[in-house]
């Protein structure tokens, strides 16, 4: 994909607004008070992640009177998180790349050829997003039983890759639908391939379409516990929200150690969605080529 | 477009590999939950095939009914709030400045946070006890409006609404970022000098560019509203008394806690027929909205 | 352009490659067994258990394992730890294809004889009979939960004592309220507290099993007597509609009706409650054995406030008064597949991991057991020790979910929320009645 060439990028033109300066400033003024009350939540985290049991229960909004860094190594220690760091980091950016590149050829002949049995294929893809998980764990486990696919990272990779695809192909074929035919037209007269089309052309045009479904498959592969649970033996395979879920049985948590692994777990996440959001904000100026 | 021979291998090419892997490892296993469905059994041992057995004492369930309602209310409130919300913040947020920047970040956190975080933190908000909201109340001399907000089963599944919508609008709001991006400058500029702004423009301009991108977004609403399972689960358990029972906690609670497997095989079953309709009915009036 | 679509191809590869060699990691671990069954005939043992947390129990568990890895070279042990919330679930899902491992743990009662009668696990008397003295060490109704037509399935390593009345004292000296013998007092220790502005019954309902399983079990047999509840289970004679089950429920609801309990009682965790509780925001709290492992990391400063008691009698009950609800918890399981070498090796692991040494080793970790043993005062908590005590004080009586089919169990606990926001005892009764009459009979 690195390989093809990239398209020409003229600068952003900026947009003129509309609207007074007393306006504009209570819109922002309104963001950030919506942003505050949604970053407080992170804070909370972090500042829960480094408290004593009892004193997360007594000062619940208090910083910590006593820094309780332990939390941190010990949960890092105790949920074996460094290797599940690893499967997680393996298992995420496979499943995320398959899902990119599986998606994207299908949406792009989905919404640009029509063929027999077009129209079923997609709806077939509609109903993949209907499916609540939980009800195919049993036969998941089943099939992948018969096939000795149990406890691999392919176990993970390939479901979270049919689960995430029917996302990955709306949200590109939606993307697709508002850029013009006629540049491929062209290019296929001009001796392009469908494929050349579709790696030098489609594929950098989609770059925010792609960052965007990049950003969510990435967070639900991250966060998945169902599959994680049931289809990996292995401690050297197991994932992240395996670590999570350890200090808590059903009569008890231990909430200081919880909040240090989910501490923790959160900071890849977080890095991951910057690095995709400049992604998407560059694509803003690759849209500029097709007006 | 035409599908000239020569074309025939590139969609075959592009569309299997991800028709093969999302029909084996999505329908595959969902088409053998839809049959297990029709029988009675308890996860092991022998099923006892009863035809439509479980549906119809599904329907006559009252818990069921009410786990539907639920997930209206969901759906509804997603459709609401999430999607207006979203494509708002969108609009004022394309700029590339540090404070949009900062702010898109900032709606998105919830999404990168675990529900277990989502939910203790909410779960302080609404506490009747020393809750913040109740004491923002009666601080604000509203006393009479104190509630216990997850317990009364009048309010609660409101109450549990909003921090599901709150933490969902994240993937929206990317989702239009990425579609607002792809309308080029051009499109701006035409419209300017047509003298086409504010709401004018959105109107006739840039909600037509994205309509495609917003019927994608409403399928997933109405699909992730149908499946929600972990915010409420983490909040309520659905409960007290299964008054914030939703469908797939209901198919999730007969699957693995009562042991009914046929029978939550057959409410799944049901969750996606009643998720088809509801898409259909919503891309009959988008289509007709459109044209 | 034949390069890009070769690229394609390539991914396609890369696909099939991708599931071919974490194919190859497993077969490189079976070869690893290939491998020691030439060395030296290496018998394979797959264990699932849930001690996989930081608590005391669960450490000392998991070194018990480790040791018996130690010294059985000739077995090959891949014990897993699964995180507990998970556990009943990944159970189910290999259950329903049929693919349990060798030993799992599994609970006395109702969860056993799921296995049981789907044909998925084996008894486990041999064991049993050939080591006598372990097994006559082993409490009363040890094996009541876990004996089905005469063959046993667990050795427990856990007594589920579930209803102790935990009580603030200094909280009740402060109040000059005293600790409550009868039903009259209770209601009028909830009054005093509710009177002083502190909550005066500790309830974290959020997984609604905690109110039937703490508080309704132990308070109905006060009422009904053992004996009725056995045959209500049964629906031989008894009916959960009587009128004296649903009289037990009314003792219940006048307890929610007096604010005994928080108005969010039904939203809260165990552990929240725990926690309001052990701060003095609560006089009492109704909880089981688990309520000492949680508190043991709690400083003794705190814990020598609170004292420990069963809860008071009723008037005209028809059953013991001086009793908690408990039994035999958890314990290993058999699968029904374990055959020769795998077997032995199965039931010597079982025994190691629920032997004396053992259940002395999960007692000093705070934990109830069903083995009579002594404790070394110096390694557990004050509170622990007293509740030990007490046990050898009183009479036990049958936790109502252990026994209960799962979707009975369902309905009462739900219905106990139900009572708590306004439901009628008769009700709740009824329902708990037919779910039970349909799972006997479906």
């Amino acid at each position: 994909m690195k390989a093809t060439a990239a398209p020409i990028r003229p600068e952003a033109v900026g947009k003129p607004r509309a609207g007074s300066a007393a306006g504009r400033f209570a819109v922002k003024l309104a963001l950030l008070l919506y942003a505050a009350g949604t970053l407080y939540p992170l804070y909370w985290l972090f500042i829960s992640a480094l408290k004593t049991n009892d004193e997360f229960f007594a000062h619940p909004y208090a910083l910590p009177q006593k820094w309780v860094l332990s939390n941190l190594s010990r949960a890092w220690e105790l949920g074996h998180m460094g290797r599940a760091m690893v499967n997680s980091v393996v298992v995420s950016v496979l499943a995320v790349a398959l899902t990119l590149l599986l998606g994207t050829m299908a949406a792009y002949v989905l919404s640009r050829f029509r063929f027999p049995l077009s129209r079923a294929a997609t709806g077939l893809f509609v109903l993949g997003m209907l499916i609540p998980i939980h009800s195919t764990l049993v036969p998941l486990f089943i099939v992948m039983n018969k096939v000795g696919m149990l406890d691999t990272y392919a176990s993970l990779i390939l479901p979270y890759t049919a689960f995430e695809l029917p996302i990955a192909i709306f949200v590109t074929i939606a993307y697709l639908a508002s850029i013009p035919r006629e540049i491929e037209e062209a290019a296929l007269i001009d001796g392009c391939g469908w494929w050349g089309i579709f790696f030098r052309m489609i594929l950098p045009l989609c770059k925010p379409a792609l960052a965007t479904v990049a950003i969510l498959a990435f967070l639900r592969f991250w966060n998945d516990f169902a599959f994680a649970l049931v289809f990996i033996n292995s401690q050297a395979l197991k994932t992240l929200p395996l670590s999570l879920a350890l200090f808590s049985d059903g009569f008890g948590t231990d909430y200081s150690l919880t909040m240090g692994a989910m501490a923790i777990a959160v900071l890849p996440t977080i890095a991951a969605y910057l690095v995709f959001q400049e992604q998407i904000m560059k694509g803003m100026t690759a849209g500029a080529v097709k007006g | 477009m035409p599908t000239p021979l020569r074309s025939r291998g590139f969609i075959a090419a592009a569309l299997l590999p991800a028709l093969i892997v999302f029909i084996l490892f999505a329908i595959v296993p969902i088409l053998w939950s839809v049959y297990y469905g029709f029988f009675q059994w308890k996860g092991m041992g022998q099923p006892k095939f009863i035809g439509f057995g479980n549906y119809s004492a599904m329907l006559q369930d009252p818990v069921f009914w009410r786990a539907l309602k639920n997930n209206l209310i969901l759906v509804v409130s997603a459709i609401a709030g999430q999607i207006p919300i979203a494509l708002v913040g969108a609009l004022l947020l394309t700029a590339n400045g540090w404070f949009n920047r900062l702010i898109r970040s900032a709606l998105f956190m919830p999404m990168v946070l675990s529900t277990v975080v989502i939910g203790m933190i909410w779960g302080y908000i609404y506490n009747s006890q020393f809750g913040l909201l109740n004491e923002a109340l009666s601080l604000l001399g509203l006393e009479s409006w104190t509630r216990a907000w997850l317990s009364d089963p009048k309010i609660n599944m409101y109450a549990v609404s909003i921090p599901i919508n709150w933490s969902n609008i994240g993937p929206y709001l990317i989702i239009f970022i990425a579609a607002l991006q792809n309308i080029s400058s051009e499109i701006h500029d035409a419209a300017a000098i047509d003298g086409a702004s504010g709401w004018r423009k959105l109107r006739s301009v840039t909600l037509p560019m994205v309509w495609s991108t917003v019927v994608v977004t409403l399928v997933l609403c109405i699909a992730g509203s149908l499946k929600a399972f972990d915010h409420v689960i983490v909040m309520t358990g659905g409960g007290p008394a299964k008054s914030t029972e939703l469908l797939a906690t209901y198919m999730y609670n007969n699957t693995f806690a009562v042991y009914r497997y046929g029978y939550g095989s057959a409410v799944s079953t049901m969750i996606i027929v009643i998720s088809l309709l509801l898409i259909a009915l919503n891309l009959l009036v988008t289509r007709r909205k459109n044209g | 352009m034949r390069n890009i679509s070769k690229l394609g191809i390539a991914a396609v590869t890369a696909m099939t490659l991708l599931t071919a060699c974490s194919g190859g990691t497993n077969n490189e671990a079976s070869s690893k067994n290939g491998e020691g069954a030439d060395a030296g005939k290496k018998t394979k043992l797959t264990v699932w258990h849930n001690f996989a947390g930081d608590d005391a129990r669960a450490k000392t568990v998991r070194a018990k394992i480790e040791e018996f890895a130690a010294s059985h070279p000739d077995v090959e042990l891949d014990a897993q730890a699964i995180p507990p919330d998970g556990y009943r679930q990944r159970l189910s899902t290999v259950a329903a294809a049929d693919e349990m491992p060798d030993v799992f743990l599994s609970y006395s009662g109702s969860h056993i004889k799921g296995f049981q009668e789907s044909g998925l696990v084996q008894p486990i008397n041999e064991l049993l009979d050939s080591k006598q003295e372990w097994k006559d060490n082993f409490l009363p109704g040890a094996f009541d939960g876990s004996t089905i037509d005469g063959s046993t399935y667990l050795a427990p390593l856990a007594m589920s004592a579930t209803s102790f009345l935990y009580y603030n004292a200094d909280l009740f000296k402060q109040n000059n309220v005293a600790v409550p013998k009868t039903w009259d007092e209770l209601m009028a220790a909830v009054a005093a507290f509710n009177k002083a502005g502190i909550t005066p019954i500790a309830l974290g309902n959020k997984a609604p099993w905690v109110a039937q399983s703490t508080i309704l079990g132990s308070l109905a047999d006060r009422v009904t007597g053992t004996e009725w509840f056995k045959k209500a289970v049964a629906q031989d004679g008894a009916s959960f509609a009587d009128p004296q089950f649903v009289e037990a429920l009314g003792y219940f609801k006048q307890l929610v009706d007096a604010n005994a309990f928080a108005k969010d009682a039904n939203t809260i965790d165990n552990t929240q409650a725990e926690q309001y509780f052990v701060q003095g925001k609560a006089a009492m709290m109704v909880s089981g054995a688990w309520t000492l492992t949680n508190l043991a990391a709690t400083s003794e400063d705190e814990l020598k406030k609170i004292d420990i008691t069963v809860l008071p009698s009723v008037p005209g009950g028809k059953g013991e008064a001086n009793t908690i609800t408990g039994g035999a918890g958890a314990g290993f399981a058999l699968s029904k597949k374990a055959e020769g070498d795998k077997k032995q090796a199965a039931l010597d692991f079982i025994y190691a991991v629920s032997g004396p040494e053992t259940q002395k080793a999960i007692a000093e970790s705070n934990s109830m057991i069903m083995y009579k043993t002594e404790v070394d005062q110096s390694k557990v908590t004050s509170l622990y020790y007293k509740a030990f005590e007490l046990v050898k004080t009183i009479g036990i009586t049958p936790v109502y979910d252990a026994y209960l089919s799962a979707e009975a169990a369902e309905a009462i606990n739900n219905g106990l929320q139900e009572l708590m926001m306004g439901g009628k005892p008769e009700t709740v009764a009824q329902n708990l009645q037919d779910a039970q009459a349909r799972s006997l009979n479906p």
